[in-house]
């Protein structure tokens, strides 16, 4: 397509136009509206606040481009002292709405919807002594303190996991936190576990015990 | 040329109105009836339905039917092991009736299209659905109904959603026609079939050369038309109801047609049709296909006028269906579809029901289409104008009350005009000379509460075109070349939210040349070569996110690689798809044989496909992605079909479809094209009924030729040891292997009677007669479940 049979084409098609849309009086293109977008989660933030009192850890993975090719990124490890019970909060943001618009915590979201949801945990090298084990994302039925909180549980009572509680072991140690969000409309059960229903979530940090 | 189909048919069946009023009732019939090439049948029964008499033909296939009073009659041939010949004649009789009786699975309609056909191309290679055929397809979707036909297959979602695959090419690269009019809807997504109720065609041609002239861009595999039967043109009610039920998905299908002239308005005519349709969840052979239900619902009406020199008529269809998709098919990401498809039966998996739930399709399409015709001495000018209207809603499941909202939600409306103009002089030479235009707004319905996955856009496309038609002692030649234009006016959201624009504009040309030659009594060949170009759909452009019950991320040619932004099209070395297919097909005709083969080779270059690109994550977890890419594509095969009478009793059908495609800039094979398969069926008619028996075997090959196989464990096992599970290479791949070969078999009952002045049609069949566990390569939900198990139907048809 060069330049100047750009421009034959351009002035074909525009006479061919101008005589269609005298044709199809009516039809009129409108311009598009800009879609909210409540389920993109682009940011994941996981607080760790010791029951005992002392600051709070706080790390964040966030996607930086929704759908795009590029991997989340995760800003740093989760770094907690060792024989400490943490209350763990997790928030969900949309990035792409703005802050305070509806859609923007997603968490609110999950809270609201808590009867169709579920956060599962896994963990590597027995990083935590209560729960004691690997988590429950291999075995619904595993051990893991869905307490702490008022999001610990949703309206049924069932295990939502918003809030939970851990206690980390009294040596040093690494491995990897796993978190998954299940989607169970209708199939939500207390036995349910990570293979029914939709992935909204699923990150893997980095975990030290010190 | 669907123009000039209606229109030449018209003009033929249109009856000679002469001062008959005065005249008294004892005016004869006189007629002879041929058997194809091989001379008079002799006791042929020749009958007018409507006065209910009849006579039987002479040595000389000669007959008489007398005291006759003026006007038109429906005359009727019957023989055992040829299709039902029906003429309308008008009485007095100019000449005398000749009826060429065909070997039956051929009628009539078949006749007249191929002859009309052929009056414009007769080297075109195409095959035809109608009369018996099309009978036995009544209650099946379009794309379903045409996996009939030799060459012609589907890819398909489920149970109810199938999309025609023309010598291993579909969506954008097959042109449908609908009643003339170039069927606009979303094809570009796999999951998307045709929106047309196949109740509404008479027969159904499928043209399997590219380029089909007339109709404009896209026929890069072939063109499928759907064409209605002519509107009657005298006073009188005809019309016919259909009944089907299915032991599969527990459905019911009730079609009706009724027709007629109108009183004192000679030449006027009229139709209305409907189709009701519900199913419910289908099953495999060992359980239940939970939320793979139907609703379907269509209706159209016809009127016009017709005389000798004028003709005009309008047409208005509405097409509306709600479908089911299979529940256990619904993932997220990689770990959700790990579990999917390990699970038998699928996740989800419930009770019997009619219910649809998400993941579900609504979709709408409206068609109201006028045209015209003038014939003056030399010639005759041909004008049509479309209109349609497609509504297309998807619903995933999602988060609390999102589940309600569509996650895709388009309208298309669509304006095609076309004007041509046609001459033919005495030796048969041809002319023909035209113009189409389409324009096209695609809009999202605002309140998805997601990123559009394709954007709004206007286009506007055509250009003018040249036929001609030329014949050389036996040979016969059709040239033909058209230009087109087409413009895009885009606009939309890139994966920010952010809004863009683009103006695009594309133009090529396309050609076809096409020789055709008897050789000898019982034989012809046809051979052509002919070349079209397509546009590239702005879903392969601009498509971003994850598509309805896939883990995979689509993203369209013209995003950025890594910053997934999205760019002008003369940053990305983009060239326009173009296909040089050559057909040939040999024919071998006699009294008792039938034979054809079409041989074909396609080469597309610039061939647009999705390429798998590598992995990525985001909070949802990992996902491949794939990326609209251009390589050049090869399509080779062969189809063949003999038909085979023993005697008039015993017959035998066979039919062979191979196809080999592959990627040749790439060596490399291509994602789901259809297996190598025969079909074999056998038919015993009664000697003095109208009973047959009918048993049949499908068989399927494996598909050997398909890509590489990276198990969705392999995939995950390698990102969690942090290698690239594509091994850094962008072949394709296929998470799962070809599923094995199998043989189906089934078997239909029939029969036909009179009653009054109408007949009863009758059939019982079983397909999938032995309830086995298949999987078919092209079926997309193959990954999940296994295809559909026995089924048992029941059809009845009144036509009076």
């Amino acid at each position: 397509m060069n330049a100047s049979s750009d421009i034959v084409w351009k002035s074909i098609r525009g006479g061919a136009i101008v005589l269609l849309m005298a044709l199809l009086a009516g039809c009129s293109k409108d311009d598009p509206q800009k879609e909210d977008t409540p389920e993109l989660i682009t940011k994941v933030t996981l607080t760790f606040t010791p029951v005992g009192g002392g600051s709070a850890v706080v790390v964040s993975a966030t996607d930086p481009d929704g759908e795009g090719v590029q991997d989340i990124a995760v800003d740093g490890p989760v770094n907690l002292n060792q024989s400490t019970t943490y209350v763990l909060t997790i928030e969900l943001i949309n990035g792409l709405v703005a802050a305070g618009q509806p859609g923007y915590d997603i968490t609110e979201e999950v809270e609201e919807e808590g009867e169709e949801h579920q956060f599962f945990f896994a963990w590597t090298n027995n990083t935590f002594s209560d729960p004691a084990g690997d988590g429950n994302i291999d075995n619904a039925a595993d051990a893991l303190n869905y307490t702490g909180g008022a999001n610990a549980k949703d309206a049924a009572g069932l295990n939502l996991g918003l809030t939970t509680t851990w206690t980390t072991t009294d040596v040093i140690a690494s491995g990897t936190f796993r978190v998954v969000l299940k989607h169970q409309p209708g199939t939500k059960t207390n036995l349910s576990g990570v293979t029914v229903g939709e992935t909204d979530l699923d990150i893997t940090f980095t975990i030290n015990v010190q | 040329m669907r123009f000039s189909i209606s229109v030449i048919l018209i003009l033929c069946l249109a009856p000679n109105f002469h001062s008959w009023a005065q005249q008294p009732c004892d005016l004869t019939i006189k007629g002879r009836v041929f058997a194809d090439k091989n001379g008079p049948l002799m006791n042929a029964d020749v009958l007018i339905p409507t006065l209910s008499r009849g006579v039987t033909t002479d040595s000389q296939g000669a007959f008489v039917i007398g005291d006759l009073c003026p006007g038109d009659y429906v005359v009727e041939v019957h023989y055992v092991g040829y299709e039902t010949a029906v003429l309308r004649i008008a009485v007095p009789q100019k000449d005398p009736a000749e009826f060429k009786m065909v070997v039956e699975s051929k009628n009539l309609q078949e006749v007249v299209v191929q002859e009309k056909l052929e009056q414009v191309e007769r080297s075109a290679n195409y095959s035809v659905l109608d009369g018996a055929k099309l009978n036995e397809t009544a209650g099946k979707s379009l794309g379903e109904s045409l996996k009939a036909l030799p060459g012609v297959n589907t890819i398909q979602s489920g149970p109810g959603i199938f999309k025609p695959v023309i010598h291993g090419v579909h969506s954008q690269r097959v042109l449908i026609l609908n009643h003339g009019i170039r069927q606009e809807g979303q094809q570009w997504g796999a999951e998307h079939a045709p929106e047309i109720d196949p109740f509404i065609a008479s027969n159904i041609v499928v043209v399997k050369d590219a380029g089909a002239i007339k109709y404009g861009t896209d026929a890069l595999g072939g063109v499928i038309v759907v064409n209605p039967a002519p509107l009657p043109e005298e006073p009188g009610l005809g019309g016919s109801i259909n009944t089907i039920v299915q032991s599969n998905g527990r459905s019911g299908t009730v079609s009706g047609m009724l027709e007629g002239g109108i009183k004192k308005m000679e030449g006027w005519g009229w139709r209305v049709q409907g189709t009701a349709k519900r199913a419910g969840d289908y099953h495999a052979a060992d359980y239940l296909l939970t939320n793979t239900g139907v609703k379907e619902y269509d209706f159209s009406a016809a009127a016009g006028y017709h005389s000798e020199n004028f003709g005009t008529e309008i047409f208005f269809s509405h097409f509306q269906t709600e479908l089911g998709i299979l529940r256990g098919s619904a993932v997220s990401n990689l770990d959700d579809l790990i579990v999917a498809t390990e699970t038998e039966p699928p996740i989800g998996t419930t009770d019997f029901s009619y219910d649809i739930n998400p993941p579900r399709q609504e979709v709408k399409h409206n068609l109201l289409k006028v045209n015209s015709h003038w014939s003056r001495a030399g010639g005759e000018w041909r004008f049509q104008y479309g209109y349609q209207s497609n509504f297309r809603k998807e619903f995933d499941i999602r988060r609390g009350d999102l589940s309600s909202l569509p996650a895709i939600d388009l309208e298309l409306r669509t304006n095609t005009l076309e004007v041509e103009y046609e001459t033919v002089n005495a030796s048969g030479q041809l002319f023909c000379f035209g113009v189409n235009g389409m324009y096209q707004d695609n809009r999202n319905v605002p309140g998805t509460q997601r990123i559009p996955f394709i954007p709004n856009y206007t286009s506007f496309s055509g250009g003018p075109f040249v036929v001609g038609k030329f014949i050389l002692k036996d040979w016969t030649l059709d040239v033909g070349t058209r230009y087109d234009v087409r413009t895009y006016d885009v606009v939309g959201f890139d994966f920010t939210n952010r809004r863009y624009t683009s103006n695009l504009v594309f133009h090529n040309v396309s050609f076809s040349a096409g020789v055709a030659r008897p050789l000898g009594e019982h034989q012809n060949i046809k051979l052509n070569l002919s070349s079209a170009w397509r546009p590239p759909h702005v879903a392969e452009l601009y498509s971003l996110g994850t598509h309805q019950s896939a883990a995979a991320i689509e993203y369209g040619l013209l995003l950025n690689d890594s910053t997934n932004e999205v760019m002008d099209i003369s940053a990305v070395p983009f060239q326009l798809e173009q296909a040089l297919k050559a057909v040939a097909t040999y024919q071998y005709n006699t009294e008792r044989v039938r034979f054809e083969a079409t041989m074909y080779v396609n080469t597309i270059f610039n061939y647009i496909y999705l390429q798998p690109r590598g992995v990525t994550t985001n909070i949802r977890g990992t996902f491949p992605y794939f990326r609209y890419t251009q390589t050049d594509a090869l399509f080779a095969g062969l189809d063949a079909e003999l038909d085979y009478a023993m005697n008039d009793r015993f017959s035998v059908n066979t039919r062979l479809s191979l196809l080999s495609a592959t990627d040749i800039r790439n060596d490399d094979y291509l994602v789901f094209i259809p297996a190598n398969r025969l079909e074999v069926s056998m038919r015993y008619q009664a000697a003095k009924s109208k009973l047959y028996v009918e048993p049949k075997i499908n068989m399927v090959a494996q598909q050997y030729r398909a890509p590489r196989v990276i198990t969705i464990r392999d995939f995950q096992e390698a990102i969690t040891s942090g290698q690239d599970p594509l091994g850094g290479s962008t072949e394709n791949f296929d998470f799962m292997e070809a599923p094995p070969a199998y043989l189906l078999v089934g078997v239909a009952v029939g029969s036909s009677w009179p009653v009054g002045k109408g007949r009863f049609d009758v059939r019982l069949a079983a397909e999938n007669l032995l309830n086995r566990s298949y999987r078919e390569y092209t079926n997309r939900l193959r990954y999940y479940a296994d295809d559909i198990g026995s089924n048992f139907s029941f059809s009845l048809k009144y036509i009076f």
